[in-house]
């Protein structure tokens, strides 16, 4: 996707629903509808900061039968190269954003016998865009939701008032943990596990369900994690016949886009491959931080995911 | 489409098909060249020139009337020609808003579309059909959307669920097809249902095509032409119904291809769809006998080359093997060797 | 149209254990007793417990192996039926009560395979679960795509259609739904011209 397919949205309500995280209901500038989506979709939010554009991925937690607003959740990130601070504290009612149109890379497995959905901290909002799906399809399904402590539960009451005994909820102030191991061991065939939520807790997820004989499609993850920062570097587009040097907060992919040169993208976290680049030369090493290329393909070093990962060199030319 | 509707021409019996002479100058011909072999020709769906097939999303010409009612004779003897696994309600939804919303666009003085919220009123005029009905509520239509929908559009179409990378045919409506049946094909994925396509698996073809198509994006769809031939203009060449058309194939002879060889040419559109994120795979029909090609000259060079040259294995594919022969020497008078303009425009 | 070298047909591949799953399905029938009884050698050798092990087999009068190496071998749960459609229906209850972590091996003719993996489908049993060795008859399961009827056991290029009588060619392409190859009749284009009655799935 690029720019020009972004659509001009109002901020039409605020609210802080938790310490950390804010709601945001966003309507189409000029009227009229937003696209129709579906449950688990995220949109990317461009945001024009006074010294650089935002670009977060942001999972609309809505119902897909509302199309007159967009609803997100924001949470502030202690470590921020800006986009939630921005967010948090630039953005007002009334503020003009653009946004892209909705993508899913994490759906629901239509096919499945049961689902059973873990959330951990702002990992809640996927769910709730899918909740409307499941809650009339027929399918058993469980949400297991873990937060620091519940003045950290976004969205608490519509979550208990529409879900009732299929949400269970754990807080770390209390010393509750979800059990992963037994709800992982005790689930029928044809079950489907989806986790959002902090890296550790995705990747424990995956490796619990994995010992217990899950097959990996049956796994399904979602992670909007900032781009990680690193020493700058410089790097010549091929194509474009420019140097652009990246700082060492702002990502490969913000770097080429900053100098005017357009790279496709979807999810901008290292997980869809859409951004996938062609290395033409390199004096030094690549810092791969993405989830798509395999062991082989990071080793042969001839393609990075501009997103998430970086270099170390002292040359390196991209096919762009 | 400036014509008018002929309701009553016919697909099989006496084969009272013909394209007027604006139908014939906008047939879609598949070759931009003297020779063909398969690739992934795929292209962004846009807007093609006023009056092409692909002006509009969803094509409807002189023969929108007479298919409908071809596809529901198919259906009446046939209904397994429609089939839908129970989970693809949403996508059938998705499909139906699709076509709805595109004909009502795109051809207002055929088709209307007023929504209040989920309240719809659908009106289609040369089908004489005025449908109120809640959105989503499949108990308020006289048939489950898809149904509903593809019984007044011209093609079939097959919806593909998006799971485990991979895409899965799980519900379509394919009375129109060039020989593949949607009953036995039912539930296989991409590279399965393709299975009987030869040479184009060794080049890859199917590979490059999924992975593209998992990545289509929503408001993106794009289009590709495909072609085959077929004995009379007759759109129901299915498996099925094998041992009807089968013999036809016997019957040709350079003397009689010029009006019982068809060229076959199919434009697939594909669409990403919102609520289910499945995809739509609409294959559009479009049938022009040898003689009406060959009115214009550069044509009728130009599919002489290809059919003469074309590729053994393709000519048994198609099932083009017991009147090749007679189509090529139908045409060869039409041909004098001289260069033909690349690109399908007309010299 | 193409008859071979369609992609659609399932390819097989000699059994192994997947010591990733927690729950061991295996279902057998006549010579697949052999790869089935080599993967719970290869178990055994991994010191994997076979408690966690289930057979169902189907005995063959012709084939050596047969129970006794099964009952020897002492898997968790040891079933065998006289008939495929008994181990089939036992097999669908099983599955309504398995949790997730089970691996289905199959081995036997491909008739047999092909039933097994229909049922499985229905409890969206992927191909990541599902290992299955071919051994035995090639006789195929032919879906006639014209009447609908699915005519059994069929060793042959072309074959009498059980429901429409008409000669049907025997194609590659293949139905997991169905669990049958397509058979589309042979002389449509000119009736009468068949070609020469080969036993080929033997």
């Amino acid at each position: 996707m690029s720019d020009s397919q972004t659509l001009p949205v109002e901020v039409i309500g605020i609210e802080q629903v938790t310490p950390l995280i804010k709601h945001f209901k966003l309507a189409p500038a000029g009227g009229g509808s937003l696209p129709v989506f579906s449950g688990g979709s995220h949109i990317i939010v461009v945001m024009q900061a006074a010294d650089r554009v935002h670009k977060n991925p942001y999972s609309l937690l809505g119902s897909p039968l509302q199309l007159d607003t967009y609803e997100i959740g924001v949470r502030r990130m202690e470590e921020s190269r800006g986009g939630s601070h921005f967010m948090h504290d630039s953005v007002k009612v009334g503020s003009r954003l653009e946004i892209a149109h909705p993508v899913n890379l994490f759906g629901l497995d239509k096919i499945a016998r049961k689902h059973v959905l873990i959330a951990g901290g702002i990992g809640i909002t996927p769910f709730l865009g899918q909740l409307e799906d499941l809650h009339d399809g027929g399918v058993p399904y469980e949400l297991h939701y873990s937060v620091r402590s519940p003045e950290h539960a976004a969205f608490l009451e519509r979550l208990r008032r529409r879900e009732g005994a299929r949400l269970h909820m754990y807080y770390d102030s209390e010393g509750q943990l979800i059990p992963f191991e037994t709800l992982l061991a005790a689930q029928p065939l044809g079950t489907h596990v989806y986790v959002c939520g902090p890296a550790g807790m995705i990747k424990h997820v995956i490796a619990t369900a994995q010992a217990r004989g899950w097959p990996d499609s049956h796994i399904h993850w979602e992670q909007f994690s900032a781009p990680p920062v690193g020493d700058a570097f410089d790097v010549f587009l091929a194509r474009a016949k420019i140097s652009v040097h990246v700082p060492p907060d702002q990502s490969l992919l913000e770097s080429i886009e900053a100098a005017g040169v357009e790279v496709p993208y979807l999810c901008r976290g290292g997980v869809c491959g859409f951004c996938h680049t062609k290395v033409l030369e390199l004096d030094g090493e690549l810092i791969h931080n993405d989830h798509f290329l395999s062991e082989a393909e990071k080793a042969k070093a001839k393609s990075i995911m501009p997103c998430v990962s970086r270099a170390r060199c002292k040359s390196l030319v991209l096919d762009l | 489409m400036n014509g008018k509707f002929k309701p009553h021409e016919t697909f099989r019996d006496d084969f009272s098909y013909r394209n007027s002479p604006e139908a014939i100058r906008r047939f879609p011909l598949p070759f931009p060249e003297d020779s063909y072999m398969y690739s992934v020709n795929i292209e962004p769906h846009l807007p093609g020139p006023v009056g092409s097939v692909t002006e509009f999303a969803f094509d409807v010409d002189e023969h929108y009337v007479a298919e409908c009612r071809e596809r529901a004779i198919v259906l009446a003897s046939e209904p397994l020609r429609y089939q839908a696994l129970p989970h693809m309600m949403s996508s059938q939804w998705d499909c139906l808003e699709l076509i709805m919303e595109s004909l009502a666009r795109d051809y207002p003085t055929h088709f209307s579309l007023a929504r209040q919220g989920n309240r719809w009123h659908w009106i289609n005029r040369p089908l004489q059909i005025d449908q109120h009905f809640t959105f989503g509520d499949a108990a308020t239509l006289p048939r489950e959307p898809l149904d509903y929908i593809t019984r007044q559009a011209q093609g079939d179409f097959v919806v593909m669920d998006q799971r485990e990378g991979d895409l899965w045919a799980e519900a379509g409506m394919v009375t129109t097809q060039a020989d593949w049946s949607m009953d036995f094909d039912l539930g296989m994925t991409f590279k399965e249902w393709h299975g009987p396509v030869p040479l184009a698996h060794e080049l890859q073809v199917f590979d490059r095509a999924l992975k593209f198509l998992l990545n289509l994006r929503l408001g993106q769809p794009v289009r590709r032409l495909n072609w085959t031939m077929t004995i009379h203009p007759r759109l129901d060449t299915s498996p099925e119904n094998y041992p009807h058309w089968g013999p036809d194939r016997a019957s040709v002879t350079g003397q009689n291809a010029g009006d019982l060889v068809h060229l076959r040419v199919e434009l697939q559109g594909l669409w990403r769809l919102p609520r289910s994120n499945a995809i739509v795979f609409g294959i559009r029909c479009y049938l022009i006998s040898l003689r009406e090609l060959a009115t214009v000259p550069k044509w009728a060079r130009r599919v002489h080359r290809v059919l003469r040259d074309l590729h053994p294995a393709l000519i048994d594919y198609k099932g083009l093997t017991r009147y090749r022969n007679a189509a090529v020497e139908w045409l060869a008078p039409f041909d004098d060797g001289s260069p033909t303009t690349p690109g399908t425009a007309p010299e | 149209m193409l008859v071979t070298g369609i992609k659609s047909k399932p390819v097989y591949a000699p059994l192994q254990a997947d010591t990733r799953g927690r729950y061991h399905l295996m279902l057998g029938m006549g010579v697949g007793a052999a790869p089935l009884l080599r993967v719970i050698d290869e178990m055994r050798a991994a010191a994997q417990s076979l408690q966690n092990t289930r057979v169902l087999f189907v005995p063959d009068a012709a084939a050596p192996l047969g129970i006794e190496q099964f009952k020897a071998a002492a898997v968790g749960d040891l079933q065998a039926f006289e008939r495929p459609p008994a181990l089939l229906e036992r097999f669908a209850a099983i599955l309504g009560q398995s949790l997730m972590g089970t691996r289905l091996y199959v081995a036997g003719p491909e008739s047999f395979i092909g039933l097994v993996m229909k049922i499985a489908l229905e409890f969206n049993l992927n191909k990541d679960e599902i290992r299955a060795e071919e051994c035995g008859t090639l006789a195929r399961r032919v879906y006639c795509i014209h009447c609908r009827a699915t005519t059994e056991n069929v060793r042959t290029n072309i074959v009498s259609c059980a429901g429409c009588k008409r000669w049907l060619l025997v194609r590659d392409h293949y139905s997991r739904r169905l669990a049958a190859y397509m058979g589309v009749m042979a002389d449509a284009e000119a009736p009468g011209e068949l070609p020469t009655l080969k036993e080929v799935f033997l």
